[in-house]
């Protein structure tokens, strides 16, 4: 349970997240910069967690943790520089685990999400 | 006719002078009368015949109406007074010379009747009648004195006394009189059978006049046998007082009529329906074959009320067209009965009130196009301003925010990096700079929902308000339908609620509000109440009168209702368009 693939358009973020993460005994074994890529690297990856950004430029964050909540067993954790009730009740409808505000992007931060579940 | 010199409109001196002329005269003819014996009805009624031309004529006169027609009937009025005072005097000049004059009172009369009511004569047949009647009342009239032996004996041109010879001139000068008549009644006729409406009532006493002519050169002929023919000489002058007095009156109607462009004018001023204007035009000029055309400057032509082609008549039809022009292009036309020329101050008030009423239209219509620009223009600039909020935060989002996180992230790699070794004093530093950054993020977060609600485009207005309660300092109970509207819809709303909270918030003491919106018939309306100190009103503070703006920009109303002490209740009502809530 530590493979991680991360769906963020700011190549910076990523690397950033990934240098992060690794630093916390995670694995990030993928990349994408957009919903599309990011669902075909997850149908090849099997990761095990999914850190999704909700503001995507090709299809929207919420709807590609959707088709991943429904395609594959992966926790799926949503990102976004705006704070959680930015984006009202749609936070509250879905299958993902939960969310990080992406300054607070942690290996800590992701093991209690995953871990409550 | 314009040979009738005096043109110009008499003082109220010469005005009066010839009245008081006028008197003299019918009373020099009383007079004369009463010293040939008791005086008899047609006596006074002959008098009455030539005041009653002479006062309408300058009464007419006075007036100043440009067709002359005051001018002829004043000296209609003249020959037949003085004709027959003259010729109660016992002098051979005199006597000789009111008979004459007595006479030339028929070719005056017959040409004011033809000339009616435009002051000329119209047709060939006209001059020609008028030319029969000179003819016998100078160069026939003249030779009838040479020979004539009158019975009083006083005839200053009595060259050749042969009673035979007068009598057989005077049967030729009675003949073309009657025929000059019957001619005169025909074109009259001809006249009054060719017009309508106006014109018929305003030529009926002329035809009377006519007729009484005719009649009295008739009764010459059947009675010349020496039969006593009072009473039909009775009947021809009451009928000839008449005449001057039946002009008057419709003079006087003209006037009246006024008083009816004074009803158009109140009739006009209540944008009436095409049909509804031409009706109180008809009434107005009296002329119910009234018609109103409207000038189409798409089609470059006349159209009637219905928006069909007109043909304006042509002249010499009968009907005049009365132009409504503005700066030289024409922009209504009224086809009414060319009689109604003779009334060009009628004409000219309802022309004017029309063109009022026209203009009044024009200007509203303009006044509304140009209302509807600037509503238009002021709800694109709401738009424009709430695009530019949209993207302000959104240029925050991609570049500020992202670099703090940046930072945030590449503190805590540097803090995790090194570990619990190291200088202690380098990790407190790191941890520090981390809250900073954090912080600052914090901050901006609260600056980009402050310029746009990302929540309100993301979830609509209930999820924005919740976010806006969580924040406030007080509790909010929310009762928000579900449902979206359109952007600026929703952007007003939530600034009204926002700013009611942010009130609450900083100025009303209050424990408790609510915020509810409920969307009926069209209308999205909100109310935010409080339990606060009241007092406030839309004047007092730039934050109010800033949401009154931003509601009128989409046609939405804010109204307050704040007593001291009795809290505040604030509420919107916005314009929903399209009227069903968006769902969503």
């Amino acid at each position: 349970m530590n493979t991680i693939v991360i769906v963020d358009d700011d190549d910076r973020f990523r690397a950033q997240a990934t240098a992060v993460l690794e630093a916390d005994g995670f694995v990030v074994i993928g990349e994408a910069s957009g919903g599309e890529r990011g669902l075909a690297a997850i149908r090849d990856l099997e990761p095990d967690i999914v850190l999704i950004d909700i503001g995507l430029p090709d299809i929207d964050g919420f709807e590609v943790a959707r088709t991943v909540g429904g395609e594959s067993d992966a926790k799926v954790v949503l990102m976004s520089t705006r704070e959680a009730s930015a984006y009202g009740p749609r936070m509250l409808a879905g299958s993902w685990v939960g969310f990080i505000p992406k300054e607070e992007l942690s290996g800590e931060a992701i093991r209690k999400l995953v871990g409550l579940r | 006719m314009t040979a009738l010199a005096l043109a110009t409109t008499p003082s109220r001196w010469v005005a009066g002078l010839l009245l008081i002329a006028a008197g003299g005269l019918g009373v020099a003819m009383l007079v004369g009368n009463a010293q040939l014996g008791p005086i008899r009805i047609p006596s006074v009624l002959e008098v009455l015949v030539g005041w009653s031309f002479a006062a309408c004529g300058v009464f007419l006169w006075r007036r100043g109406r440009s067709s002359h027609l005051g001018q002829l009937m004043t000296l209609v009025g003249f020959l037949w007074l003085s004709g027959r005072a003259l010729a109660l005097v016992s002098h051979p000049v005199v006597f000789i010379a009111g008979l004459w004059l007595t006479d030339l009172w028929a070719p005056a009369f017959a040409l004011f009747l033809l000339a009616f009511p435009i002051g000329r004569l119209r047709t060939r047949l006209d001059l020609t009648i008028v030319g029969v009647f000179l003819f016998v009342t100078v160069p026939l009239e003249l030779l009838w004195f040479v020979f004539l032996v009158p019975a009083n004996g006083l005839n200053a041109l009595g060259f050749a006394p042969n009673p035979d010879a007068a009598h057989v001139i005077d049967t030729v000068q009675r003949d073309l009189i009657s025929f000059g008549s019957v001619l005169l009644v025909i074109s009259l006729g001809r006249l009054w059978i060719r017009s309508s409406g106006p014109a018929r009532r305003q030529l009926l006493p002329i035809l009377v006049g006519g007729v009484a002519i005719l009649l009295q050169s008739t009764s010459w002929i059947l009675f010349s046998s020496g039969q006593s023919h009072d009473f039909l000489d009775e009947l021809i002058a009451l009928a000839q007082i008449a005449i001057p007095i039946a002009i008057l009156i419709g003079m006087l109607r003209a006037r009246m009529a006024r008083g009816a462009v004074a009803d158009l004018v109140v009739e006009l001023g209540q944008t009436p329906t095409p049909a509804r204007l031409r009706d109180a035009l008809a009434n107005a000029l009296g002329d119910p074959s009234l018609t109103v055309a409207y000038w189409a400057s798409d089609r470059n032509r006349f159209v009637d009320g219905a928006g069909s082609p007109v043909d304006l008549p042509a002249e010499g039809t009968g009907q005049a067209v009365t132009m409504l022009e503005r700066n030289g292009t024409p922009e209504a036309a009224i086809v009414h009965d060319a009689s109604l020329l003779d009334e060009p101050g009628l004409i000219g008030a309802v022309a004017s009130a029309m063109r009022l009423a026209v203009e009044n239209e024009r200007l509203t219509a303009t006044v509304e196009a140009q209302l509807d620009e600037v509503r238009a223009s002021r709800a694109r600039i709401v738009a424009a301003g709430d695009a530019e909020r949209q993207r302000v935060e959104r240029d925050l989002h991609d570049g500020a925010q992202q670099r703090l996180v940046s930072l945030t992230l590449a503190l805590r790699l540097a803090r995790s990096r090194l570990g619990e070794s190291g200088d202690p004093a380098v990790r407190e530093s790191l941890d520090q700079a981390a809250d900073e950054a954090r912080a600052a993020l914090a901050e901006l977060r609260d600056l980009a929902r402050g310029i746009h609600p990302v929540v309100l485009t993301e979830a609509g207005l209930g999820p924005a308000v919740e976010s806006l309660a969580n924040r406030a300092a007080v509790d909010v109970s929310i009762d928000i339908e579900p449902g979206r509207y359109p952007p600026a819809v929703e952007g007003a709303a939530y600034f009204v609620v926002s700013e009611a909270l942010a009130n609450v918030s900083k100025h009303a003491g209050a424990r408790r509000a609510s915020v509810a919106a409920r969307h009926l018939a069209g209308t999205l309306a909100i109310e935010i109440t409080d339990d606060g100190v009241g007092g406030a009103d839309l004047g007092s503070g730039s934050g109010l009168r800033g949401l009154v703006d931003r509601l009128a920009a989409i046609d939405g109303t804010l109204t307050v209702s704040s007593p001291p002490g009795g809290g505040t209740r604030l509420a919107a009502s916005i314009p929903v368009i399209p009227a069903a809530p968006i769902s969503g």
